[in-house]
């Protein structure tokens, strides 16, 4: 409704612009006649008076002009018709106009989309109330950036503090759930009852976690997460008030849903429900409560009113030293232990910040090249209109109404650009979006806002001034080489060189991103080639939640061995066997490393002892990975049944540990403080076989230091089952699934991949980055392949007489093929150095603000360098074949 | 020598004004009343009248209707505003202290007429 107000208000001052028009000229006729006739009167002759007041009165059109400027508002007015103008003009240049508004739309579209990813995942406030006091608190030592907190640090450091309001923790486990569906494996939180309230969240339905909800006494309470109880329980009210059994390692408990929390970011791990400490066994028992070395919690807090984040940081870690001195049976010096307190808000976004910083930067760039490239091409125009600005600024227009006819064209094109760029945008935002979901949980169900347009809108206008005011106009003082001789173009030397500035700003550009995807890209390929330790293609790895219900732990025992015995006969597997752990995947139980000494070991200090990654495995599961087992045996039926204790270890344990010794039938045993807390017991163990590095937590292979111990013994049940097949792994889901819920029909039976899939899936990040760079860079190549081809093609029609005269001269075609070639190759050589040096200085720029960036090795450059040089020749062949074949006396007649 | 003086730059806008407060005026009486005020000797490109006026009307110092004319036309009148009347003080006495000025640099104060 308003636009069509606008619009009728408009074309009225459109029409009433026109009588005004016709005003002027019966005023100023009626001032010729009125002079005319007081020198007829003075006794001129008519026709004589006529002619005299007529040059009297001065340039007719341009006083017309002039006047029509100082009646003011009619800037606009005249816009409009100089956009219709631009229109026309565009209409008749239909390449250059699809060129330009392509080029704009792919500049604004990508940067668009990329700022509203920015906005939503990284300037965005978070849900949470007063989201700037919230904060997050990180306990690092040597090996291990986030250690998490134990309760008695916990206790220490959150005693009597005066900057923090209140502390919230919550600690991450795995519950299988009974009584929601289908029994199954969910991810939880167990939080006290301050962490809702720390967090600043309210509930949408029924009530949060409170302090209540504590102690031991307190009935089990369940909260949901939003997106829980939206997508699993499809926003089912009638749940609220539901119990459920939530089994955990140490046994199951009862709990109530209590209610859910509003949509909000789950940090640091993602949860899907969030239960009172009393529904976990283990949060109540003294190894939990009193081993100040069992980390597992988060912590959260909240400034107290007042407070600044410095204060309280300061406060925090005077504390956090005085904890450190008065433990140091704990804390070795060794380890750095160290706290750092962040906003939450910097918290989340830390992984996604320097990934969607630098795409922005990228996307900064090929909105640069697409500008040069657009400015390139106007500009050529420009030089080709010249003898009609000419001539308009000799019929009396300024400079100002030139370059406002340039300027209505440059925001027809940008328009236009605009346009297609937003359409554009708006899946690019889908795409970007679930990118950028890989490093913030922020951008998940990132929606479309009218930011998108705004900054749209804001680009094109830049580009819109940009434009017009690239082309120099004709000044009035004609001795400065604008002439109206149409005989054809004459390239200005100003233009000539402007344009060669945006052809080297282009190449420029595309080279940086170019460097930056084939750096990336070579990352990616060398993860792709490396070879991982052990088979994958033909390893099903499916996921058995630990049911602990009703069941002994030697029940839970028998099932998975019968799970593995089963299976072992469907017709198509190879191999059967459990682990606690599925490589790659299992983030939270890869990281599992302990302390271990080898007996009779010269130990100057307990906290010095090498550390070991802890693998519980069950018989065969090396047959299974077509790892060979170096020396010794593998576990079998007497080590389960047998009192004895028992490890494998891996090739660089031996070789570290026991170097130029037999390590079969030596002893080791954990002595990490730890062990006593997780039921694991520190007996001598006696080392029965020795198997490669068989690294199954990074992509590229490292010497792992790794002990294995059988599972099912001392609570580590090997509840990830990996089934070898013939052929299709995915073929045996069904009849694997069949098997298990013959022996238990409750059993979950989750997440049936390959190992190569997992490994796949671990890498999309890598590819991810490579895919979206890479395609940021073709792009810009593209772009600046058309551009640098412009630039060559219009000088070369600028030089139409000279090659003539050359040619005519006696040159040879293939000299002036090669004068072409070679200006083209020049833009690309001087772009390239100078990609090269901003490349240098940004790249240090930026390893002064992270530590995490470094400069691409030599391969990546020399590839990028080679690419562009070739699509400088590319680009400059077709202009070069032109001149070649420039007709001598077409061009010598046509001046 | 020439008795018709070039116009400083800046005083055509002085002239119109006070040439329409003597009375209104259509742009050709306009000229003539700055003929007729300076006694011949300011001469001025006609045309250069019409962008001034239209400045003049933009800012408000001047209003232009349209009447009609002693010989029945449709003719544009202009006539001083309000604010046009104060501008006219105000160039007026700022020009007076432009010319005291430069007379007496030049020390010709008192020696003219």
């Amino acid at each position: 409704m308003k636009l069509l107000a606008y619009l009728r208000a408009l074309i009225s001052a459109l029409r009433h612009r026109r009588e005004e028009d016709n005003d002027l000229d019966e005023e100023f006729r009626a001032h010729i006649e009125r002079h005319a006739k007081d020198l007829e009167r003075s006794g001129v002759p008519r026709a004589e008076a006529e002619r005299l007041a007529r040059i009297a009165f001065g340039g007719y059109a341009r006083l017309k002009e002039e006047c029509r400027e100082e009646r003011g508002g009619f800037w606009f007015e005249n816009l409009w018709k100089d956009v219709r103008f631009g229109l026309r003009m565009l209409h008749k240049n239909p390449g250059f106009t699809a060129v330009a508004v392509v080029t704009l739309a792919l500049g604004i579209g990508a940067n668009a989309a990329i700022f509203s990813v920015l906005r939503g995942v990284l300037l965005r406030p978070l849900a949470n109330q007063d989201e700037d006091r919230l904060l997050y608190l990180r306990q690092s030592a040597t090996g291990n950036d986030d250690a998490g907190f134990s309760v008695p640090e916990i206790k220490d450091i959150g005693a009597k503090l005066k900057t923090i309001k209140e502390l919230g923790t919550i600690s991450q486990l795995d519950f299988t759930v009974v009584g929601l569906g289908q029994p199954r494996e969910i991810s939880a939180g167990v939080a006290d009852g301050n962490y809702f309230h720390v967090m600043g969240l309210k509930p949408v339905v029924g009530r949060l976690l409170n302090p209540g909800d504590d102690g031991p006494n307190a009935a089990g309470a369940v909260v949901l997460t939003y997106r829980f109880w939206t997508s699993a329980l499809h926003s089912d009210p009638s749940v609220i008030g539901k119990s459920v059994r939530l089994g955990s390692f140490e046994g199951a408990r009862s709990a109530t849903i209590v209610g859910v929390v509003e949509p909000s970011i789950p940090y640091p791990v993602e949860t899907q429900i969030i239960a009172n400490i009393v529904t976990s066994p283990h949060h109540l028992s003294a190894t939990m409560v009193e081993g100040r070395v069992h980390r597992m919690t988060e912590v959260f807090a909240r400034l107290a009113p007042g407070a600044e984040l410095e204060s309280a940081r300061g406060e925090l870690n005077t504390v956090y030293a005085g904890m450190l001195t008065a433990h140091p049976e704990v804390y070795s010096p060794n380890d750095h232990f160290q706290l750092t307190v962040t906003r939450m808000h910097d918290q989340i976004n830390s992984r996604a910040n320097t990934i969607l910083w630098v795409l922005f930067a990228a996307s900064g760039l090929l909105f640069v090249i697409a500008c040069s490239n657009v400015a390139n091409l106007f500009l050529a125009r420009t030089v080709r209109r010249e003898p009609e600005l000419a001539l308009r600024s000799a019929l009396g227009a300024t400079t100002a109404v030139l370059r406002r006819s340039l300027l209505a064209e440059a925001l027809v094109l940008c328009g236009t650009g605009l346009l297609a760029g937003v359409l554009i945008a708006a899946p690019m935002v889908t795409v970007l979006s679930r990118y950028a979901a890989r490093f913030s949980a922020r951008a998940v169900g990132l929606t479309l806002d009218s930011s998108l347009l705004w900054i749209g809108v804001a680009l094109a206008s830049i580009a819109a001034v940009f434009l017009a005011f690239v082309p120099r106009l004709p000044s009035a003082d004609t001795s400065k080489g604008f002439g109206i001789s149409s005989s054809g173009v004459r390239v200005a030397g100003g233009s000539r060189r402007r344009q060669r500035i945006f052809a080297v700003t282009q190449i420029t550009a595309s080279f940086l991103l170019l460097a930056g995807a084939s750096a990336l890209l070579r990352t990616l390929l060398v993860l792709q080639r490396t070879q991982p330790p052990f088979e994958i293609a033909h390893v099903l790895a499916v996921n058995l939640p630990v049911m602990t219900d009703g069941r002994t732990p030697e029940q839970v025992s028998e099932f998975y061995q019968e799970v593995q015995r089963r299976v072992a006969t469907l017709p198509g597997v190879e191999h059967v066997s459990a682990s606690f752990t599925t490589p790659w995947r299992d983030a939270h139980s890869l990281g599992l490393n302990f302390s271990f000494a080898i007996q009779g070991a010269q130990r100057e200090n307990a906290l010095d002892d090498p550390r070991a990654r802890f693998r519980p495995i069950s018989s065969g599961f090396f047959e299974t990975m077509g790892v060979p087992i170096l020396e010794g045996r593998d576990f079998d039926e007497r080590d389960r049944k047998s009192a004895e204790r028992v490890v494998i270890i891996s090739q660089s344990v031996a070789g570290q540990l026991f170097p130029g010794q037999d390590p079969v039938n030596r002893e080791l045993r954990w002595t990490d403080p730890v062990m006593k807390f997780i039921g694991t017991s520190v007996e001598p163990r006696r080392i029965i076989g020795v198997v490669p590095d068989l690294d199954d937590q990074d992509l590229i292979p490292s010497a792992a230091m790794t002990i294995y111990q059988p599972s099912e013994l001392e609570g580590w049940y090997g509840q990830r089952l990996f089934v070898r097949a013939k052929n299709d792994p995915y073929a045996l889901i069904p009849a694997i699934n069949h098997e298990i819920h013959e022996i238990a029909a409750d059993q979950p039976v989750e997440h049936a991949n390959s190992l190569e899939d997992i490994r796949a899936e671990v890498m999309t990040p890598d590819r991810l980055n490579a895919v979206v760079f890479g395609g940021f860079a073709s792009l810009a190549l593209l772009i600046s392949i058309v551009g640098v081809a412009g630039v060559l093609a219009f000088s070369v029609s600028g030089r139409t007489r000279e090659f003539g005269i050359r040619l005519a001269l006696g040159a040879s075609p293939r000299n002036v093929l090669a004068d072409v070639l070679l200006e083209g190759l020049v833009i690309a050589v001087i772009g390239v150095t100078t990609g090269v040096v901003a490349g240098v200085f940004s790249v240090r720029a930026i390893a002064r603000y992270t530590a995490d960036f470094q400069m691409p090795g030599a391969l990546p450059l020399i590839a990028s360098a080679a690419l562009i040089l070739a699509a400088g020749l590319i680009a400059s062949a077709l202009p070069a074949a032109r001149a070649a074949r420039v007709d001598v006396v077409q061009a010598l007649r046509s001046e | 020598m020439n008795p018709e003086a070039d116009l400083l730059p800046g005083t055509l806008d002085l002239l119109i004004l006070k040439a329409v407060s003597l009375g209104s005026l259509h742009g050709y009486g306009v000229l003539l009343r700055i003929e007729q005020i300076s006694r011949g000797a300011l001469q001025i490109e006609q045309g250069a009248l019409y962008p001034a006026l239209f400045r003049l009307v933009r800012q408000g110092y001047l209003k232009a209707s349209w009447g009609t004319s002693d010989n029945n036309r449709r003719a544009k009148y202009y006539e001083l505003t309000a604010s046009g009347r104060q501008r006219l003080r105000q160039e007026e006495a700022s020009w007076n202290r432009r010319v005291a000025a430069m007379n007496w640099a030049l020390g010709t104060e008192g020696v003219q007429s």
